[in-house]
C-alpha cells in the first residue's frame, strides 16, 4: 500500500479513501431503504426461480442442481453487495480481502472433503459391510 | 442430582494419580494461603486477574503455558520411563493409565502448553512493535485468556476426579465412540477443548483485527516487523481453522451426547470424515504454533546480527505462502487410510512444495548472520539451535511426505521423532528464545545469561539424544504408544533414550534456576535504558518494564525498523528529540467478565462431563446474564492525566539521555 | 467525541458520516510526517488506529468468517453423508417444500426489516429502530416455530437423527442454523432493550452494526441449505 503514500488525492486532503466496516457505510438513509428494497427484489426473485425450478420440468432434469447452485451464488451474491455493503472500491480492500480468504477455507474444507470422502468410499469397503464380515 | 459423578470417580486404588493430585491440591492450596496471608488478593484481581492490558494477559498466557509445559514434561518422564523398563515386563503404569498419560501428554503440550506461549507472545509483542496502545478488543482478550484458563483446569481436574481420555491427543472415532468409550474420559477432552478452542478464537479475532486496523502512524504493511506479519498469519489461520475443531468436536459430542450418526461406524455413520476434518484443523494447527515461532527468529537473528532481516520482503511473501497452502495439506497426516493414488500424490506434493516456503525463510536466516557482528546471547543460542534441529526436522518431514515412504513409517517412532523435532526445534526453542529476549521489557530486568546458556546446551544435547534413537527404533518397526515392548533388541535405544530424558530435567531445572538466581539478582540485572539488547523495533523504545499505556506519544514511523531509525538519529545527533506535547490518554477500564465468564465455562463444562444437567442450565444462564449486565456498564475508559503521562515519559527520556551522555563519553559516538 | 453519545438534537446522519470519514484509517500511514504534523496521543487516534465503530465491525466480520467456517464443516459432513440413508427414509420422502418455502419467507423479509432498522439508526430515529427490530424478531421466531413444528413433525414420524448417518448430518445442519437464529433472537431482544434505555450511545451503534451482520449472514447460510439440503436434495 505504500503507492498510496504520495497519492495527491490523499494529501490534498480528498478522502476517496476511505475505510469502512462491512454493512456499514456513511450514506444517508434513504440510500439504506434502496439498498433494502433492491436486495430484497433480487432475493425475491432469485429464491421464486429456484423454488420454481425445483420441481418443474422446464429445463433438462439433470442441470436443475447446477441451476439452483448458480441461483444460490447469485442471491449470496446480491445479500453481499446490497445488504452487507461489500463493495469493490479502495474502501473495502480489508473486508473484500477476509471475505476471499473466508471463501477460499470454506471451498478448500467442503470441496476437500468431498473429493478424499467420494475417493475413500470408491476405494474401501463401506463401513456397515465391513462390520458384517466380523465374526 | 449429580449425574455420574460419585465417590468412585476420585481414583483411590491408583497411588500414582491420587499421589499426584494431593500433592497438586496441597501446592495449590500453600499458594492460595501465601497470597491470602500476605495481603495480596486486593493487588492481584486489580493488577492482574481483572486487567486488561494486554502485556499483563500475554504474561499470564505465558505463565499458563509454562506450568502447562512442565505438566506435559511429567507425562513425557512416565512415558520414556515406562517403556524402558517394560521390555518383556508389564512396567509400573497399566494400559488404561498409561493411554490417559499419553494422550494428556499431547493435549497438554499442544493446545495448554505451546498454544498459550504463542497466544502470550503475540498478545504481549504486538501492540508493542505497532506503536499502540493495545489489541482492538482488551476485554474480549481478557476473556480468551480465562477460557483458556478455565479449558486448562479441566484438563487438570480430569486427573483428580474421572479420568481423561485413553484415545490419543486426537480423539479418533470409533474408538472415541460412547461403544467403545462410555467413561468420561474423552467428554473432558471435549469440552476442555471446546472452552479454551473459544478463547484461542477470541484473540485469533482480536490480533487480525489489530494488525490490520490499528498501527500507529506511518507503520503501513510493509513496515511491520516480520513478527507482526507472523502473527497476522497465525491468526488468520486461527480464525479459519479453530472454527473446524469446534465443529469437528461438536459433531463427536452429538454423537456421544445424544446418539448421533456422524463418526459411528453403525447405521450410516463415517468414522474417517472425522480423522478427515480433524485435520483439517490439525494441520494449520502446526502452522498456528510455527509461524509465530518463524517471527521470534527473525527478531532475534536481526538483532544479535546487528543487520537489518535479510530479504524482508521475501521473507513476509514466504510467511503468507506458508499461510495459504498449509491450508491444503492436510492430508499427508491419513496417507494410509485408502484413499486413491490422486488424492495421495496431490497433498503427497503440496506438503513437499510447502517446504520451499521453509527453505527460503532458513535461508534468510543464514545470510542475516552473514557478514553480521553475532552476538552469542542466549536467545542466539536458541536460534542457531533451532536452524540445525528444525533443518533435520524438516527433511524428515519432506520424507513423510512421500506417500510410499509414508506408508512404511505412518504411526511408528520415526513420526513421533519428526513431529517433535519440529515442534521442540521449531516451536519450544523459540519461545525459550523468545521469553529470554522479551523478559526485560516485561519485568524490567534481564534473565541470568549463565543459567540460560546452561538450559540452552543441556535441552539441546537431550533433545538429541531422546530422539535420535527414537528415529532409529521407527526404521527398525516400533509403532508408537507402546504399554509395553516384546522386542528386547530394541532395549539400548531405548535407554539411550531415556538418558537424553534425564539431560532433558537437568536442562528444565536450569531454566528454573534461572528464573529464581534472576530474581534474586534482579537489581545486577536491571535494565535501566529499556533496550538490553541494541533492538530494531518499537518495543525497545519503550522503557523497561513497559508502561501500561506503552507509549507516551504515538510514535511516528518514518521506515522499516522503526526503532533503530530513532535511534540512529539521536546518536548521530548527539540529543533526543524535542520533547513531545503530551496529551491525557484514554486507556480501558479492568473488568471482571474474563474471570466471571470462564468461572461458569468450567462450571458449565464440569456439569456436561458428568451429565449434572441442571448445573449445567444454571451456569449458561449466569454466563448469559453476567455478560448483559456487563454489556449495561456505560464506563469504558478512564483518562490518565497528562502529568502523569509526562512523568513517566521524562524518566524514559532521561534514561536514554544518561546512555547517550554514557556512550559519548566511551568514545563510541561519531 | 465523549463517550456520552450526541448532543442535543443528535447530528444529522450526514454530519455524523463526514466525521466518520474525517477518523479515516487509510490516512493512516499515508499523511506526511513532518515534524508539525500533530500526532494525537488519546489513544482514540485520529490518525494512528481505526476509530472503534470500524475496529468493532471489522473484527465481527472476521468472526463471521470463522462463524461460516463451522457452517461449511457441517455442509463438508452433509454432503458426504446424504447417501447414507442405512435404510431409512431419504430426503425426498422427509421435505416438505411448502414450509421450507415460508420459512424461507420469514427469514428473508427479518433481513429486509433488519436493514430498514439499521436505516432508522442511521437516522437517529428511536421509533422505527424499534419497531423494525421488533418485526425483525417477529419474523426470526416464525422461522424458528415453523423450523420446530417441521423437526417435531419428524420426530413424530419417528424421523429422528439417530435413525441414520443421512438425518444426523440434516438435523445437525438444519438445527445448527435454528439455534443461530435462536440466540441472534435472544440477542436482538438484549439490544432492543438497551436501544430503549441508553438510546443511541456509540457502543450501541457498534453493537446494532454487528447484529445487523450477524443476521444477514444467518440468511446467507439459510441459501445455502434451502438450496442444496432442500431443494437438491428433494428433487434427487
Amino acid at each position: 500500500m505504500s503507492h498510496l503514500e504520495t497519492d495527491p488525492q490523499v494529501e490534498a486532503g480528498a478522502f476517496n479513501r476511505l475505510d469502512h466496516a462491512p454493512g456499514d457505510e456513511p450514506e444517508e438513509a434513504g440510500h439504506w431503504v434502496r439498498n433494502a428494497n433492491l436486495g430484497l427484489g433480487f432475493s425475491i426473485v432469485l429464491t421464486a426461480a429456484a423454488f420454481f425450478l425445483a420441481g418443474s420440468h422446464l429445463i433438462y432434469g439433470p442441470v436443475i442442481p447446477v441451476a439452483l447452485v448458480v441461483l444460490a451464488i447469485a442471491q449470496m451474491g446480491v445479500h453481499l453487495v446490497f445488504f452487507l455493503h461489500i463493495t469493490t472500491g479502495p474502501d473495502n480492500t480489508n473486508n473484500v480481502l477476509a471475505l476471499a480468504f473466508g471463501i477460499l477455507v470454506v471451498f478448500l474444507i467442503v470441496a476437500g472433503s468431498i473429493w478424499i470422502m467420494d475417493h475413500l468410499t470408491h476405494n474401501m469397503m463401506p463401513m456397515d459391510q465391513m462390520m458384517q464380515m466380523q465374526p | 442430582m449429580f449425574g455420574k459423578l460419585d465417590l468412585s470417580a476420585i481414583p483411590f486404588s491408583q497411588p500414582i494419580p491420587l499421589i499426584t493430585s494431593i500433592i497438586l491440591i496441597l501446592v495449590i492450596l500453600g499458594v492460595l494461603a501465601i497470597v491470602t496471608v500476605k495481603g495480596w488478593w486486593p493487588y492481584l484481581w486489580r493488577e492482574w486477574i481483572t486487567s486488561v492490558d494486554h502485556k499483563r494477559i500475554g504474561v499470564m498466557y505465558c505463565l499458563l503455558g509454562v506450568v502447562m509445559l512442565i505438566r506435559g514434561f511429567a507425562d513425557a518422564i512416565m512415558m520414556r520411563t515406562q517403556q524402558a523398563v517394560a521390555i518383556d515386563a508389564p512396567g509400573y503404569l497399566p494400559p488404561e493409565h498409561y493411554d490417559q498419560i499419553f494422550t494428556a501428554h499431547g493435549t497438554i503440550m499442544i493446545l495448554f502448553g505451546a498454544m498459550p506461549l504463542v497466544l502470550g507472545l503475540m498478545n504481549f509483542v504486538v501492540p508493542l512493535q505497532l506503536g499502540v496502545r493495545d489489541v482492538a478488543f482488551p476485554t474480549f482478550n481478557s476473556v480468551g485468556f480465562w477460557l483458556t484458563a478455565s479449558g486448562a483446569l479441566l484438563v487438570n481436574v480430569s486427573l483428580f476426579v474421572g479420568e481423561f481420555a485413553r484415545t490419543g491427543w486426537l480423539p479418533y472415532p470409533p474408538l472415541s465412540e460412547t461403544a467403545y468409550t462410555p467413561g468420561v474420559g474423552v467428554d473432558y477432552y471435549l469440552w476442555a477443548v471446546q472452552i479454551s478452542g473459544v478463547g484461542t478464537l477470541i484473540t485469533g479475532i482480536n490480533i487480525v483485527t489489530t494488525v490490520l486496523k490499528m498501527r500507529c502512524p506511518g507503520m503501513d504493511y510493509l513496515r511491520m516487523p516480520v513478527f507482526c506479519w507472523t502473527a497476522l498469519s497465525s491468526s488468520l489461520l486461527i480464525v479459519a481453522a479453530f472454527p473446524v475443531l469446534t465443529a469437528t468436536l461438536a459433531m463427536l459430542t452429538l454423537d456421544r451426547y445424544l446418539g448421533f450418526h456422524y463418526f459411528t461406524n453403525t447405521a450410516g455413520g463415517n468414522p474417517m470424515m472425522f480423522v478427515n476434518l480433524v485435520w483439517a484443523w490439525g494441520h494449520p494447527e502446526v502452522y498456528i504454533l510455527v509461524l509465530p515461532a518463524f517471527g521470534v527468529f527473525s527478531e532475534v537473528f536481526s538483532t544479535f546480527s546487528g543487520k537489518p532481516l535479510f530479504g524482508y520482503r521475501s521473507m513476509v511473501a514466504a510467511t503468507l505462502f506458508i499461510c495459504v497452502v498449509s491450508m491444503m495439506v492436510w492430508l499427508h497426516h491419513f496417507f494410509t487410510m485408502g484413499a486413491s493414488a490422486a488424492v495421495n500424490t496431490f497433498f503427497g506434493i503440496s506438503s513437499s512444495i510447502i517446504a520451499v516456503g521453509t527453505g527460503v525463510k532458513i535461508y534468510n536466516w543464514i545470510f542475516t548472520m552473514y557478514g553480521g557482528r553475532v552476538r552469542f546471547e542466549v536467545p542466539m543460542l536458541w536460534s542457531m539451535g533451532f536452524i540445525f534441529t528444525f533443518i533435520i526436522g524438516g527433511l524428515t518431514g519432506v520424507l513423510l511426505a512421500v506417500p510410499p515412504a509414508d506408508f512404511l513409517t505412518h504411526n511408528s517412532m520415526f513420526l513421533v521423532a519428526h513431529f517433535h523435532n519440529v515442534i521442540v526445534g521449531g516451536v519450544v526453542f523459540a519461545i525459550f528464545a523468545a521469553l529470554d529476549y522479551w523478559f526485560p521489557k516485561a519485568f524490567g530486568f534481564r534473565l541470568h545469561p549463565g543459567w540460560g546458556k546452561a538450559a540452552f546446551w543441556l535441552a539441546f544435547i537431550g533433545f538429541w539424544v531422546t530422539f535420535t534413537p527414537l528415529y532409529i527404533l521407527g526404521l527398525q518397526g516400533m509403532t508408537r504408544r507402546l504399554q509395553h515392548i516384546n522386542f528386547p533388541e530394541w532395549a539400548p535405544w531405548l535407554y539411550v533414550s531415556l538418558v537424553g530424558v534425564a539431560i532433558l530435567i537437568l536442562g528444565v531445572i536450569s531454566q528454573v534456576v534461572q528464573l529464581v538466581v534472576s530474581i534474586r539478582d534482579r537489581e545486577k540485572l536491571r535494565d535501566v535504558t529499556g533496550d538490553p539488547w541494541d533492538g530494531r523495533s518499537l518495543e525497545w523504545a519503550t522503557p523497561s518494564p513497559a508502561p501500561f499505556f506503552n507509549f507516551a506519544v504515538m510514535p511516528n514511523v518514518e521506515g522499516e525498523e522503526a526503532y533503530w531509525g530513532i535511534k540512529r538519529r539521536a546518536v548521530e545527533t548527539q540529543q533526543m528529540g524535542p520533547e513531545p506535547k503530551y496529551e491525557p490518554i484514554e486507556m480501558p477500564v479492568n473488568s471482571p467478565v474474563g474471570i466471571y465468564t470462564a468461572f461458569f465455562s468450567t462450571v458449565f463444562g464440569f456439569a456436561m462431563i458428568w451429565y449434572i444437567w441442571w448445573l449445567a442450565a444454571v451456569a449458561f444462564v449466569a454466563a448469559f446474564v453476567g455478560f448483559v449486565v456487563f454489556a449495561w456498564r456505560d464506563v469504558h475508559e478512564f483518562e490518565v492525566p497528562v502529568e502523569e503521562v509526562a512523568r513517566i515519559d521524562r524518566a524514559r527520556r532521561a534514561a536514554r539521555e544518561a546512555l547517550l551522555r554514557r556512550l559519548a563519553e566511551q568514545g563510541a559516538l561519531p | 467525541m465523549t463517550d456520552t453519545g450526541f448532543p442535543a438534537g443528535g447530528l444529522p446522519a450526514s454530519a455524523e458520516a463526514i466525521r466518520r470519514v474525517r477518523e479515516d484509517p487509510y490516512r493512516l500511514g499515508h499523511r506526511a510526517h513532518g515534524p508539525e504534523e500533530p500526532v494525537a496521543g488519546t489513544g482514540h487516534g485520529a490518525t494512528g488506529p481505526a476509530s472503534k465503530r470500524i475496529l468493532v465491525g471489522y473484527g465481527f466480520w472476521i468472526f463471521l468468517l470463522s462463524d461460516i467456517v463451522i457452517f461449511s464443516c457441517f455442509f463438508a459432513a452433509f454432503a458426504v453423508q446424504h447417501g447414507a440413508t442405512a435404510g431409512g427414509p431419504t430426503m425426498g420422502q422427509i421435505v416438505d417444500l411448502r414450509r421450507v418455502a415460508f420459512e424461507t419467507a420469514a427469514l428473508l423479509l427479518s433481513s429486509y426489516t433488519c436493514m430498514l432498522s439499521f436505516a432508522a439508526t442511521n437516522a437517529k430515529n428511536l421509533f422505527w429502530t424499534e419497531a423494525f427490530l421488533l418485526l425483525t424478531g417477529l419474523l426470526g421466531l416464525v422461522f424458528v416455530i415453523l423450523e420446530l413444528m417441521e423437526f417435531i413433525d419428524l420426530a413424530g414420524r419417528g424421523i429422528t437423527p439417530q435413525v441414520s448417518g443421512m438425518l444426523t448430518a440434516f438435523f445437525g445442519l438444519v438445527g445448527l442454523h435454528g439455534l443461530h437464529v435462536t440466540l441472534g433472537g435472544m440477542w436482538l431482544a438484549t439490544m432492543m432493550a438497551q436501544v430503549f434505555i441508553k438510546g443511541f450511545r456509540h457502543e450501541i451503534v457498534h453493537r446494532l452494526i454487528c447484529f445487523n451482520l450477524f443476521w444477514h449472514a444467518l440468511d446467507i447460510v439459510w441459501i445455502g441449505i434451502f438450496t442444496i439440503v432442500y431443494l437438491m436434495g428433494s428433487g434427487a
